[in-house]
């Protein structure tokens, strides 16, 4: 079957109404929605259909089914059998779900406490009316003293919030919104602004997920290879991509490539295994460009047609020869060679990268050096190789961006606390580093208000955590949206709003470009909760008035019309996506070559010159390094020797866990009991050496401070490295017991809120440390 | 006869979604299973050949989801297999489905 055949447009398609105007991208055919139903009865039980999203929080909008019974409660969940993205898996979190939402320490109604009284348990329950009261005048106070550029719009990740705070910070008129203390807004952010730059758009690894029928479509191809790049996609599900599709590309014949200080499951699956030192990524990737070049693996075609740059790219690369590099990321070089020379000789592969590469302080670099391998192998726009993200639909607040042109707006007015970083500058996001500064007074720049929604940034993120407590404990106003009342919320709110699960709520899906979906509403509310959208689009009315909505929202937050307007171009209504669960948009490859990537219409990508910049013309104008590059981690062995004696280890934090989406999930008791304390892992040469038996609570301590985590003592780290969980916090222990204990074992007490030059990257996974037996 | 349940470990990421879904379908707390993870490894078995590898062992509690599969559902173990590589039926039909070198059947 052709591409067109594969795709129907949308009035074929049963119960699509035509609702919007323009241009209407058409829709995948879709053999089961017309007898696709959202709700039907089953066994004594009402099932609703939906996609798991959110809260709890997840990069994935799996498709699930809720089964409420005679009493209108959630009695149990299953994994859609008929859904296309999980094909009936629901992993062990979502399988959790009625725990979450029937858990006894949920918040379930608006909390107010005095200023004088952050950090105690002094809380009173508040309507919403006086919550939405003390925000629009404490809010306000602060926009008359210092501007509206005062107040910091902060979320978190794998929320259904990212789409909708862009419209917050609108709404309070501040250009300053992002994810609040994640240090060198590092996750995402940099790889994806310095790939944007070289190539226009996002591409993800092509594992069939934008096919309706998947593996089995004609048209898709297994990658050769996966590249999994500083990642464990298995266990991290991270950025749209769930992990175990790569583990059907293996049955299918696929082999892996891994880079990883960490014998992860997949490394231990792969062809080649490349246990780098963290922080050398770029590095091994400018010498696999070497070895490509090199030996004239390189498809011409596309180097020749499509890219700018490639002479100085290649006279750059020159230098970056593996047997330098083999040095640097300490690894035998003829695993560069051979790894490089699998990926020249394959047809398609992908990259499935890992936030482990914004994870070093120059890490804005490092997911550009690695795209410059998909271009050299014409890797993008290829069946079984990198697919173009883009919102699908049109739908922006699915994937990355936001629809905020119907909010009148004074946030253009203000500078944003880019902290004179020439990357934060450009893309108009604040410098969670130089918020910091400003907040304790050594960077000249008013923050004086935090709107915190799903950002647990004391116990998860926050570099330096009990820097940023003590800054937010005393400025002007605090405000968290959260589950559960969390270490941030318990230390520096004075307005706590509760927010509803999704089985609670309707909604958009999002954190992926593949499809849209319906987040489906299978209970009532529970308690006073309310969506984040919700509350969103209640502050625009109290701050610009009902007037501000292009649609008739009455007294009340009128669901349906916000999302049929969010579904304006798409050309369905809210309506019928919620009975249709799901649609997929068309899928074709070789976009580039047809006029269909570039806003113009004309054939190339979305760059100055229309091509791959492997020289990037516009990062040259902006005062940035053109080429990608590698610089050692500020704290390393090598950038470092000075520190060796006090620090002999490096440190790397963050590693994913089962069960776990970063801070969320200690309180859910089959999934606590699967990895129930802090752990830092410890190769048994360097345990022996510094005396640490398996099961110790050691002392994880460097210049930065130290905390303790309990000794896991495994061959699978490399000897040198060890590698600490991140995100923990004790929801069984007192609320002020330290805020649930969260800086007992919080590894970011030995990471600095520091990003790399350009602003963006940082230090997670990259500096340097000392054990001992607590 | 009682059904029996086959398992391509060759896939098996260790991911623990069997041992949830299981014990949510049997309501069990987080202290007792039916069916449970046992790891092999990691051990070097070559030169940067690696065994790591995950076996899920069904318990004397799991009675192999007779009232799903009578009403046509999978296990719910198999359904929600992160990796597709976990089935429960006959005996028969799923030693048809022993295609690979990694295969454990616990009858
Ligand atoms: S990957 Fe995310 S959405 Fe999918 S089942 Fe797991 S927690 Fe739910
Ligand atoms: S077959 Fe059913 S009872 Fe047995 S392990 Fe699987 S889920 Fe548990
Ligand atoms: S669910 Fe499947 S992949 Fe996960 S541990 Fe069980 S058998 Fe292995």
């Amino acid at each position: 079957m052709t591409d067109q055949e594969n795709n129907e447009t949308i009035g074929q398609n049963a119960g699509l109404g035509m609702s919007g105007g323009g241009k209407v991208v058409p829709m995948q055919n879709d053999p089961t929605a017309a007898t696709r139903k959202d709700t039907w009865e089953e066994d004594g039980f009402t099932v609703v259909r939906g996609n798991a999203r959110t809260a709890p929080g997840c990069h994935d909008n799996c498709g699930i089914l809720m089964y409420i019974d005679k009493d209108g409660k959630l009695d149990h969940v299953e994994g859609d059998p008929d859904d296309p993205y999980n094909q009936g898996r629901l992993c062990l979190r979502c399988l959790t779900l009625p725990d979450v939402v029937y858990h006894k320490d949920r918040q379930l109604h608006p909390l107010k406490r005095d200023r004088a009284d952050r950090g105690k348990d002094k809380w009173e329950q508040i309507t919403w009316e006086e919550a939405y009261e003390i925000c629009e005048r404490e809010l306000r106070a602060v926009q008359e003293k210092y501007g509206p550029q005062a107040i910091q719009v902060f979320c978190g990740t794998g929320r259904d919030i990212v789409g909708y705070h862009p419209m917050l910070a609108n709404i309070l008129d501040t250009p300053n919104q992002g994810m609040g203390f994640l240090s060198g807004q590092g996750c995402y952010v940099p790889r994806m602004f310095s790939t944007t730059m070289k190539i226009g758009n996002l591409y993800t690894g092509d594992y069939s997920q934008n096919w309706i029928d998947r593996y089995d479509n004609p048209n898709w191809v297994r990658p050769d290879y996966v590249v999994i790049w500083g990642n464990n996609p298995v266990v991290a599900n991270s950025d749209g991509t769930l992990g175990h599709w790569i583990v059907e590309c293996m049955k299918r014949g696929t082999k892996l490539i891994t880079i990883d200080p960490k014998l992860t499951w997949c490394a231990a699956h792969s062809e080649y295994w490349l246990q780098v030192r963290p922080g050398t990524d770029s590095a091994l990737a400018l010498a696999m460009a070497h070895v490509i070049v090199e030996e004239d693996l390189y498809d011409h075609e596309f180097v020749d047609c499509w890219c700018y740059g490639f002479e100085e790219y290649q006279e750059h690369i020159k230098d970056w020869t593996p047997t330098r590099v083999a040095e640097i990321c300490d690894i035998d070089e003829d695993l560069i060679w051979s790894a490089a020379r699998a990926l020249g000789n394959a047809d398609g592969w992908a990259l499935q990268w890992g936030v482990a590469l914004d994870h070093t302080a120059e890490g804005f670099y490092s997911g550009a050096s690695c795209y410059d391998l998909c271009a050299l192998c014409g890797q993008f726009d290829k069946p079984g190789g990198m697919v173009c993200g883009k919102p699908s639909f049109g739908v922006p607040v699915t994937w990355i961006g936001s629809d905020t042109d119907w909010i009148p707006t004074k946030r253009n007015q203000y500078e944003h606390l880019h902290g004179d970083y020439p990357a934060l500058r450009v893309i108009g996001m604040p410098s969670p580093d130089a918020t910091l500064e400003a907040l304790e007074g050594k960077y000249d720049y008013p923050v004086k208000a935090a709107w915190l929604q799903t950002n647990n940034c004391l116990a998860n993120m926050g570099a330096q955590p009990q820097r940023i407590a003590k800054g937010l404990m005393e400025d002007d106003f605090n405000v968290v949206m959260d589950l559960w009342m969390t270490p941030t919320a318990m230390a520096v709110a004075d307005v706590f709003l509760p927010v509803t699960t999704f089985p609670e709520r309707f909604g958009l899906t999002g954190h992926q470009p593949y499809r849209t979906g319906a987040i489906n509403k299978a209970i009532d509310t529970i308690g006073e909760c309310r969506s984040d959208p919700q509350v969103v689009v209640e502050m625009g009315r109290i701050f610009k008035g009902a007037d501000l909505f292009p649609w008739s929202d009455g007294e009340h937050f009128d669901e349906e019309a916000f999302y049929d307007y969010l579904l304006r171009n798409s050309g369905f209504t809210w309506d019928d996506l919620k009975s249709r669960t799901w649609a997929y948009p068309e899928m074709k490859y070789y976009r580039y070559k047809t006029g269909e990537i570039r806003d113009d219409g004309e054939p190339g990508f979305s760059t100055p010159t229309g091509r791959y910049e492997f020289y990037s013309v516009n990062l040259e104008a902006m005062g940035m390094r053109p080429l990608a590059f590698y610089e050692e981690p500020p704290e390393s062995p090598i950038s470092r020797p000075d520190l060796l004696e006090k620090y002999p280890l490096t440190l790397t934090t963050g590693a994913r866990q089962w069960g776990f989406f970063h801070s969320e999930g200690r309180q859910v008791p089959h999934l606590r009991a699967i990895h129930p304390e802090p752990e830092v892992t410890i190769h048994p040469a360097d345990a022996e050496k510094y005396g640490i038996a398996d099961g110790d609570w050691v002392i994880i301590e460097n210049q930065y401070g130290s905390c303790k985590q309990k000794a896991k003592i495994d061959i699978r780290i490399k000897q040198g490295v060890v590698s600490a969980d991140h995100g923990w916090w004790f929801p069984e222990r007192d609320r002020e017991d330290g805020f649930f204990g969260t800086f007992e074992s919080n590894i970011n007490n030995c990471i600095p809120m520091r990003p790399g030059s350009t602003g963006l990257g940082c230090s997670y996974k990259s500096v340097l440390c000392s054990i001992r037996k607590a | 006869m009682k059904k029996a349940i086959l398992i391509d470990y060759k896939y098996c990421t260790g991911c623990h979604t069997c041992e949830v879904a299981c014990q949510k379908h049997l309501g069990l707390e987080p202290d007792k299973w039916g069916i449970k993870l046992t790891q092999i490894g990691p051990d070097e078995v070559a030169p940067r050949q690696w065994q790591y590898e995950f076996v899920p062992v069904p318990t004397d509690r799991c009675n192999r989801c007779a009232d799903r599969l009578e009403r046509g559902k999978q296990a719910m173990c198999a359904q929600h297999c992160q990796a597709g590589c976990l089935w429960v039926g006959d005996i028969d039909e799923l030693v048809g489905r022993i295609d690979g070198d990694k295969f454990a059947l616990f009858v």
